[in-house]
């Protein structure tokens, strides 16, 4: 029986022929932190343990309340500062910068045959680039700052298999959203999800990580694409050392291969209060919104701006809605300038917020009352998420959200093509 | 070398149909708002405190209680603060028929005992477990006993990783002890 990706990639880091349900020890190539590194810092110190063992390794970017809005958060950043300082870690991104997932990405350190563990469930992102990418907890990463290893479980597979084209109108959101709702958000726990078939070449870079984003919210240990051509046309131009393409075997032994036509998908929605309670927008059109969030690691690049510019442009979002716009990183902020796309967005009555998770995780910037609800295009739609336990998050496709923006209420895009 | 076989008092986390509650994600179990705490001790209060009829769960617990909850229990985000609030209140054990990935990872690496038990619905149903009831598990063996009902049940063993790392303490203790990879 042949091997599948994640067999493979792991059994290189390891040295050893491993297979799933085996534990691997392993030595990341990187270790991505946010915010949160500073109570990874406590971690560490704990240890009685002097310098991290490999600070090239370290990649911490400032991301989930940016700007600080309350003290609190400023003395998190300020020793996080301190300790990047004193612990000579290179690859530090501070507040002006974007959100984490996009700016690794950016800065080239997810790359095809990488091994990235990062202190952020969503770090399934990376799995886009042909990495094995997988999100652990703040004591692991202590723990890896100090001893450069750390034991991984060899995941089994299901391949989902992609076939058809999307209709206009439709997005990979949707995709990954139909993919949650049908298989469930425990279908694939301590699993890896390959994004596969004849289809997943049409899937952008950007579209890739909105899935392999997402695999998460299936209990996904990682999710991710096999690097090819559009993998490889993204590369260039940028460094492309310790590049290693890995790739399932046509026999590997998947614990599931599951079909998707890309044709038949519609604009979805996934409704409160967990990701995989999805139906078509159809089914849900009509009901008044209060919020709107075009943002986020999940869609927050400049296609997704763009897309939502389309529907928007020469528009006027409802006056009972406020949109608020969230560039994924300050590069993506810079582009969509540029190309006149924030232009058409704030002409249309959009907030633009700084670059960052903003609302998406409930600490600031655009906080829900109780019996509010949010049209948002983030990946996660948990009871009180975005502040209010008495509010609801609604989950679609920055084009189902500008058009939704429009008109006051939740609607199908298609209707703004 | 850590007890094999421990006992304690269950909360089953159920909600208005008396069924135990399922997908109880990382923002019900510790809620985004006070992520900013980096003080484990601290973080006990904010244990279930945004999870409907439990909010008053870090009042009621007791230091080695057992925590007994639905499928899926602890999906959604890495925050350690979920796992990190119910070792500040003492709670020494969660049995569920399974858990979120990274959150089962989180409590292993802590050496805290996750237990998966997938048949736990049918022992709810049978009216076998509920809350106030004393369990023994062995966490070696899986071997259970309600003693209260003087009933036996079976849970999942610990795997031998998450048996190591529960031996030697935690994560890096168990990097240290030379038991790794053996």
């Amino acid at each position: 029986m042949g091997k599948t990706f994640s067999e493979k990639i792991l059994g290189r880091k390891a040295g050893l022929e491993v297979r799933a349900g085996e534990v691997v020890t392993v030595s990341p190539d990187y270790i991505l932190s946010h915010d949160n590194t500073a109570a990874i810092i406590k971690e560490f110190e704990k240890l009685d343990i002097s310098n991290v063992a490999c600070p090239e390794k370290l990649v911490i970017i400032l991301d989930h309340v940016v700007p600080a809005s309350a003290e609190k958060y400023a003395q998190n950043h300020k020793s996080i500062r301190e300790f990047v300082e004193e612990q000579g870690i290179p690859h530090f991104y501070d507040v002006n910068n974007g959100i984490c997932h996009q700016v690794f990405s950016e800065e080239g350190f997810a790359r095809p045959g990488g091994l990235i563990l990062g202190a952020d469930s969503h770090t399934t992102s990376y799995g886009a680039f042909g990495a094995f990418s997988a999100g652990i907890g703040r004591s692991e990463v202590a723990s890896i700052w100090a001893t450069n290893e750390i034991w991984l479980r060899v995941p089994e597979t299901i391949k989902i298999e992609l076939k058809g084209i999307l209709q206009p109108g439709v997005f990979p959101k949707d995709v990954i959203l139909k993919i949650i709702g049908r298989e469930g958000a425990d279908r694939a726990t301590y699993m890896a999800v390959e994004f596969g078939g004849e289809a997943a070449k049409n899937f952008s870079m950007s579209s890739r990580l909105t899935l392999a984003n997402m695999a998460a919210e299936m209990g996904a240990k990682n999710g991710y694409f096999q690097a090819d051509d559009v993998t490889l046309s993204w590369f260039e131009g940028k460094e492309t050392e310790n590049f290693e393409i890995f790739v399932s075997d046509d026999d590997a032994g998947f614990s599931d291969i599951l079909p998707y036509d890309l044709s038949s998908v519609v604009p979805q929605i996934a409704c409160p209060h967990t990701v995989d309670n999805v139906r078509p927008v159809k089914e849900v059109e009509g009901l008044v919104f209060h919020q709107g969030l075009i943002g986020t690691c999940t869609n927050g690049r400049l296609d997704d701006l763009k897309q939502a510019a389309a529907v928007l442009k020469d528009k006027r979002v409802h006056p009972k809605v406020r949109v608020l716009v969230v560039p994924a990183s300050q590069n993506i902020y810079l582009e969509a300038v540029k190309e006149g796309v924030m232009e058409t967005l704030a002409a249309a009555g959009c907030l633009i917020l700084n670059p960052g998770c903003g609302p998406c995780l409930g600490a600031h910037q655009g906080i829900l009352a109780p019996g509010e609800r949010a049209l948002s295009t983030a990946n996660r739609n948990f009871r009180g998420r975005m502040g209010s336990r008495e509010s609801e998050i609604y989950l679609a496709s920055p084009a189902t959200v500008a058009a939704s923006a429009i008109e006051g209420k939740i609607t199908d895009p298609r209707k703004y093509l | 070398m850590a007890e094999k076989t421990i006992r304690g008092k269950i909360w089953m986390l159920t909600g208005t149909d008396g069924n135990l509650i399922e997908d109880i994600d990382t923002d019900q179990i510790y809620h985004n708002a006070f992520l900013h705490i980096t003080d484990i001790s601290q973080m006990g209060a904010y244990a279930l405190g945004n999870l409907e009829g439990w909010k008053d769960f870090s009042r009621k617990a007791s230091a080695g209680d057992f925590v007994v909850a639905g499928r899926n229990f602890g999906a959604g985000s890495s925050r350690q603060q979920a796992v990190d609030c119910f070792l500040a209140l003492g709670i020494s054990l969660i049995l569920a028929p399974s858990f979120g990935a990274i959150y089962f990872r989180n409590a292993v690496n802590s050496g805290f005992p996750v237990i998966k038990c997938p048949a736990l619905k049918d022992f709810v149903a049978s009216q076998q477990l509920k809350t106030g009831d004393i369990l023994y598990i062995n966490l070696k063996t899986g071997e259970a006993r309600n003693e209260i009902r003087d009933t036996l049940f079976s849970v999942e063993p610990m795997s031998r990783v998450q048996e190591e790392i529960y031996d030697a303490g935690g994560l890096f203790l168990y990097g240290k002890s030379g038991n790794r990879g053996k």
